[in-house]
């Protein structure tokens, strides 16, 4: 069962309009987006999909505050397909659509969708650094910051489920679909990571009563932590509400910053996750604040010490990078 | 009512800029990140503290500048994890937080028109 990761992770809004110009400017781009609704998509294709929430071509919602509607993931071949539609079929309905794919639900009730992978490959250079004693990854004259530089998400990596048990989770997507646990923080729940995929994670679970059932947080990846930070300012620039971030992970080593959104959910940047093979052994960690970041910054007004009598120049209207 | 408190203390806003049915967040005091949320219902003004009860430390709830109302504009969201609020009495209806509630700030308008934090 090769299994990527999320292609498009779907919601019912309470607000299309609000959503549409939430995700245009976390970065991602609308594609046959129309007034009801449509799909944003990250540089790969893969994205998020919104709809109203009364719309009747969604799935059922949960009884929660959750908007999420369905999960849609990515796999390598039709016959992975099968293979999972032959497994999940065991205990559970699965129905087959007309292009293929096959939509069915896991083990809490969330709606899942599977189907072959529609994403682009992507061909483009992480970001360049210049380190001494390195080779330099820039060359002369070749600038790290300026006007307009480029930070767009390029595919939409993880995302975080609240489950009310989630042994019963874990084995359903480990057991059933096969995916490995990378990390475990406890008592939240495992990271998991697909088959076909050697991110350090594509989901996690953080054990939750059933009524706060639903979806934590979801992230994409950026190109490197400058693109994520220089994504993240320019939300913030704009009024958006920084939830927590900039810092960085320590389970996945992957840069975040998260932020509130009008899709009843957290937005991440993330940037440079580890990767994982089968030789990776699992480690174990109790959930706590230093076991969850290296370091946590906070966003700030600019200012800079300089000739001003007060010593500080505020930094307002200025064009934005 | 009548403010009693000074007229030099830090002003949240006009209460006639704050329409039936509107919110929005104003520095708790002079350049605080801590906002309180000024809105309207029934005519009357309430003020919350921007703080959703989800996480213990309390975490800001809009998604936007000034955008705390859910999409139909009946509650005050939390646009974290999607829990809403009663407008008028600060409880969890639905979310994460269900069985919590918002913390009041007491408001007064003063004869200038201007909405201050109560003096208790
Ligand atoms: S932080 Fe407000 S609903 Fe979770
Ligand atoms: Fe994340």
């Amino acid at each position: 069962m090769n299994i990527i990761g999320p292609d498009y992770l779907v919601f019912g809004v309470d607000d299309l309009a609000s959503s549409a110009e939430y995700l245009t400017d976390f970065g991602l781009t609308p594609v046959d987006v129309d007034a009801t609704g449509g799909l944003f998509e990250a540089l790969d294709g893969t994205g998020i999909i919104i709809r109203a929430k009364s719309d009747p071509s969604l799935p059922d919602p949960l009884p929660t505050a959750t908007m999420l509607r369905q999960q849609v993931y990515g796999v390598v071949a039709p016959e992975d397909i099968d293979a999972i539609a032959a497994e999940l079929g065991k205990d559970r309905r699965v129905t087959r659509l007309a292009d293929g794919s096959i939509e069915t639900t896991d083990v809490h009730g969330f709606a899942l969708k599977f189907q072959v992978t529609r994403r682009r490959p992507l061909s483009m250079p992480a970001e360049k650094i210049n380190a001494p004693g390195a080779p330099a990854q820039r060359a002369p004259n070749e600038l790290g910051v300026f006007p307009g530089k480029p930070a767009q998400p390029r595919t939409l990596s993880h995302h975080v489920l609240f489950v009310p048990d989630q042994d019963a989770a874990r084995d359903f997507y480990c057991d059933r679909l096969g995916f490995v646990v990378t990390d475990v923080l406890k008592p939240a729940g495992p990271f998991l990571r697909p088959r076909a995929n050697d991110d350090h994670h594509t989901l996690f679970f953080i054990t939750t009563p059933e009524y706060m059932k639903g979806l934590e947080h979801l992230a994409f990846h950026m190109g490197g932590p400058t693109e994520l930070m220089l994504a993240g300012t320019r939300l913030v620039n704009k009024g958006y509400q920084s939830f927590w971030g900039p810092g960085r992970h320590k389970f996945g080593s992957n840069w975040f910053w998260y932020f509130n959104s009008p899709l009843g959910t957290h937005f991440e940047y993330d940037a440079d996750m580890d990767k994982h093979d089968d030789s990776w052994v699992a480690r174990e960690a109790m959930l706590t604040p230093k076991a969850s970041q290296v370091f946590l910054f906070e966003a700030q007004r600019r200012w800079m010490p300089g000739p001003d009598p007060k010593g500080i120049v505020e930094d307002e209207g200025t064009p934005e990078w | 009512m009548v403010s009693t408190a000074p007229e030099t203390t830090h002003a949240l806003c006009r209460a006639d800029a704050i329409g039936e049915g509107q919110a929005r967040g104003f520095p708790r005091t002079p350049g605080a990140r801590q906002k309180v949320i000024v809105l309207r219902k029934g005519g009357r003004l309430h003020g919350w503290l921007d703080s959703c009860p989800h996480y213990a430390g309390g975490t800001p709830m809009a998604w936007k500048t000034d955008r705390y109302l859910n999409g139909e504009g009946t509650h005050l969201a939390c646009h974290s994890h999607g829990a809403q609020f009663d407008m008028e009495t600060g409880d969890c209806v639905v979310g994460p937080c269900l069985g919590q509630r918002l913390t009041r700030v007491r408001l007064e308008t003063g004869a200038d028109g201007m909405v201050r934090l109560a003096e208790d």
